[in-house]
């Protein structure tokens, strides 16, 4: 078992690192599906470039620049 | 009254858009909210309680803004009924000073409803730095209610407008118009309150009875008056409508101008005769009636090709085949070997992680470009424009510029875009705008269009513009197909939009924006992108052999080659019939940019040939440039990804026409992929077949379903209900 261990270190820290890595991600993922948010997108009004068409606060300050 | 304590009143904030309306709510209760109608976040009316340490328990009710009370858009019914049953105790028009005669249109129509009521003419700062003036007392006096200057930005005089609708709402001062119409329409609207009698409340008389003057839908259907009433009441009209020579909507329209033209001419000094702005004069090119398309393709022209063939291209270049294509697949490959990582293991991460994930961030400097610029044109006021500008192509097909918004929105994300379609208040024309949204390409298709451009294409600079073309005219084509039809005919809505003055892009808005979408696309290429490539490395690698489960050593012996295999034969007809490119459209569906993703995996795109052979050159041996192109259009029209689905299927809330809308976008997709490919073979020799058969039929049936004349004028409901 130990040598097992011993020769395969690196296919098993790095294994983990991977595995850990998709867990992670897969984590992420239900957690913004139970906020009820898409888990595929990441887009949103944030990045939008026309969000202050949207959002009038943003176009309020502007017009008042 | 005790003690500073008050009954509980409610107050609605009542305006235009872009009045202030926002800022003076937020203001007014301390808190955040997003409120709009155009281009559109909810209806939803928003209430907060008055921060006051005069009066306690007063509730601010945040309307819509609108226009006017009239019944045509969502917003404005959903204001009106607040204002009618919802009995608020008072009313704060907040008005813009320095759009007053637009703005007054509303207060004429707030004024009959009967309701307490001061006006807060806002931006005064702005009036004031203009050289112009109001006189606020004389306006009061016109108006016949309390007026007061405020700046919402500013919070100047906003507490002692608050505190002034208090004091109407406590005691109880109903609003009494000061203008009256001509006195052929006051004696029409005299006998229509006769009509009417006690069906109607006191406070509301007056303007239920200049509603059913202007024959409004919405407050005869809540009336549902017998035959004899209707008959009665339509007879006045007639006679009045008779006498004026008009309609009676436009005679009210007309003559609540008329009184407003009084108002502005004894209570509004200009410093100078009006000249056009800079913005005006922007626009008297940029929307002219015969330059605007022109000048709005060489724009879109211009974006996709510095995005795509140069700037972009310089970089992704540089990203693509040296960053991902040589530095880091050889610097991991060689620190996985040198700590002895197994053969399986550096496959998955050098041909399947890199190679997949690689492939999509190789664009992300040509993405970063085009972001830039729609940025640009958002934060310049262009944009706008081209919703203006697309309303006179689309009314043409019983659209109007509303639903090119969506559209515009789309060209980034599909989501958003599909989200925006919620403002156009008519069932049948949200329902077809989100059908048709996602065939502009997004963001995510970007790699698509960049990779066939790049790859096969050569750098071509038409390419990529072509695409997003493609889009456009996809939209307007499908939109004359099916406004011919019983599910979607119908009339266009009216288009009200206002044009926000041009300035000088902010460098910092635009930055960020373009930061945000691109984080956004890298987020997504760390994430599910990742994934997917993880499940196509393991799916093309592995397969059945001896019945065991085992790794094997041809791709083309995977279970992807078999998965592609099965469906690759429906895309032959199109040119691309072989499995990897079915298996790439598949993996579409979960994200764009996994198409481009699986084809780096497929192509071994991590990986370098012997003889130093670019490995996207491989490309050119699966695909010629007419196959190319006929998937790459393939790609860009057809159903979108997940995300996009999900959002089509809230926005449409019925699981039917969520189908009809995939279905009809993947159908529209096969045939014009199929006509491109069939005909460019013809084209280039290659003989007539079956499959030019095919495409001339689909021609000819498109020809037929675009040109037919438009039989569908009347719109019943009662069908489309019954078979959705």
């Amino acid at each position: 078992m130990l040598q097992f261990i011993a020769d395969n270190i690196a296919n098993i820290v790095i294994g983990a690192l991977l595995l850990a890595a998709v867990i992670g991600i897969i984590a992420g993922m239900a957690r913004k599906k139970a906020k009820g948010q898409s888990i595929t997108c990441n887009c949103g009004c944030s990045g939008c470039p026309s969000a202050y068409l949207c959002h009038q606060e943003v176009r309020q300050e502007s017009r008042d620049d | 009254m005790q003690g500073g304590k008050i009954m509980h009143v409610r107050i609605a904030l009542a305006g235009n858009p872009n009045s202030g309306k926002t800022t003076l709510f937020n203001a007014l209760t301390g808190s955040n909210q997003y409120v709009g109608n155009w281009p559109g976040v909810t209806i939803e009316k928003k209430e907060g309680r008055l921060r006051s340490d005069k009066y306690r328990d007063v509730t601010v009710v945040d309307l819509p803004g609108i226009y006017s009370l009239s019944p045509y858009t969502l917003e404005e019914v959903v204001a009106r009924n607040y204002l009618v049953d919802g009995n608020p105790d008072a009313i704060i028009n907040i008005v813009d000073g320095s759009n007053l005669e637009r703005n007054l249109y509303l207060t004429t129509q707030l004024a009959e409803l009967g309701i307490p009521m001061v006006v807060a003419v806002n931006m005064m700062d702005v009036v004031e730095k203009r050289g112009d003036s109001i006189n606020l007392k004389k306006l009061s006096e016109k108006l016949g209610c309390p007026v007061m200057g405020i700046s919402a930005l500013k919070r100047t005089g906003i507490t002692e407008a608050a505190e002034k609708a208090v004091e109407l709402a406590t005691a109880k001062v109903p609003m009494v118009p000061r203008h009256r119409f001509s006195d052929t329409v006051e004696k029409a609207i005299s006998a229509i309150e006769d009509i009417l009698g006690d069906r109607i409340k006191d406070r509301h008389e007056r303007w239920t009875a200049v509603k059913v003057f202007e024959q409004d839908i919405k407050v005869m259907e809540r009336l549902n008056l017998d035959e004899n009433l209707r008959d009665r009441i339509e007879s006045v009209i007639a006679d009045c409508e008779n006498e004026m020579d008009d309609d009676s909507e436009s005679i009210i329209t007309n003559e609540r101008y008329q009184y407003i033209a009084s108002i502005i001419k004894d209570s509004y000094r200009r410093k100078s005769n009006e000249k056009m702005t800079t913005s005006d004069k922007i626009d008297r090119i940029v929307t002219n009636r015969w330059l605007a398309l022109p000048i709005f393709a060489l724009v879109m022209f211009c974006v996709y090709f510095i995005s795509v063939t140069t700037v972009g291209a310089w970089v992704t270049d540089w990203t693509n085949d040296v960053l991902f294509g040589e530095i880091i697949p050889r610097a991991v490959g060689n620190f996985l070997t040198s700590v002895g990582t197994a053969e399986w293991l550096k496959s998955l991460i050098l041909d399947g992680i890199i190679s997949g994930v690689g492939a999509v961030l190789g664009f992300v400097p040509q993405m970063l470009v085009l972001f830039a610029f729609l940025a640009l044109l958002e934060d310049c006021g262009y944009m706008a424009r081209v919703a203006f500008i697309m309303d006179r192509i689309f009314r043409k097909f019983g659209l109007s510029g509303k639903s090119f918004i969506p559209m515009l929105i789309g060209s980034g994300c599909g989501v958003p875009g599909i989200m925006a379609s919620r403002t156009i208040e008519n069932d049948r024309d949200r329902r077809m705008t989100i059908t048709v949204t996602t065939f502009i390409p997004c963001g995510a298709k970007l790699p698509i269009i960049a990779l066939i451009a790049g790859a096969l294409f050569g750098g071509a600079w038409w390419v990529a513009p072509s695409a997003y073309f493609a889009g456009i005219a996809a939209i307007i084509c499908s939109g004359i197909i099916l406004k011919k039809t019983r599910l979607f005919s119908g009339d266009p809505a009216p288009f009200v939009m206002e044009l926000p003055p041009y300035h000088r892009p902010i460098a910092g808005n635009v930055l960020r924006s373009m930061w945000e979408r691109s984080w956004s696309f890298i987020r997504k290429a760390g994430t599910v992108i990742l994934l997917c490539t993880i499940v196509i490395w393991f799916a093309s690698n592995f397969g059945i052999a001896d019945g065991r489960l085992l790794m094997v050593e041809d791709i083309n012996d995977g279970f992807l080659s078999k998965i592609g295999g099965f469906i690759a034969p429906l895309f032959a007809p199109l040119g691309w019939g072989f499995w990897q490119a079915a298996v790439a459209t598949l993996t579409g569906i979960v994200a764009k940019e996994n198409v481009v993703g699986t084809i780096g995996i497929l192509y071994g795109f991590a990986g370098v040939a012997e003889d130093g052979q670019e490995i996207w050159g491989l490309l050119s041996s699966s695909f010629t440039t007419l196959s190319a192109y006929s998937f790459m259009l393939f790609n860009l029209l057809c159903a979108p990804c997940i995300a996009a689905i999900g959002a089509i299927k809230r926005e449409m809330n019925s699981r039917k026409w969520t189908l009809f809308a995939i279905g009809y976008q993947t159908l529209f997709a096969y045939a014009v992929s199929l006509c491109v490919y069939q005909f460019g073979m013809l084209l280039t020799g290659n003989g007539f077949s079956t499959g030019t058969a095919a495409a001339l039929a689909v021609v000819a049936l498109f020809m037929y379903l675009l040109l037919r004349p438009n039989r569908e004028k009347t719109f019943n409901a009662a069908s489309v209900e019954a078979g959705f």
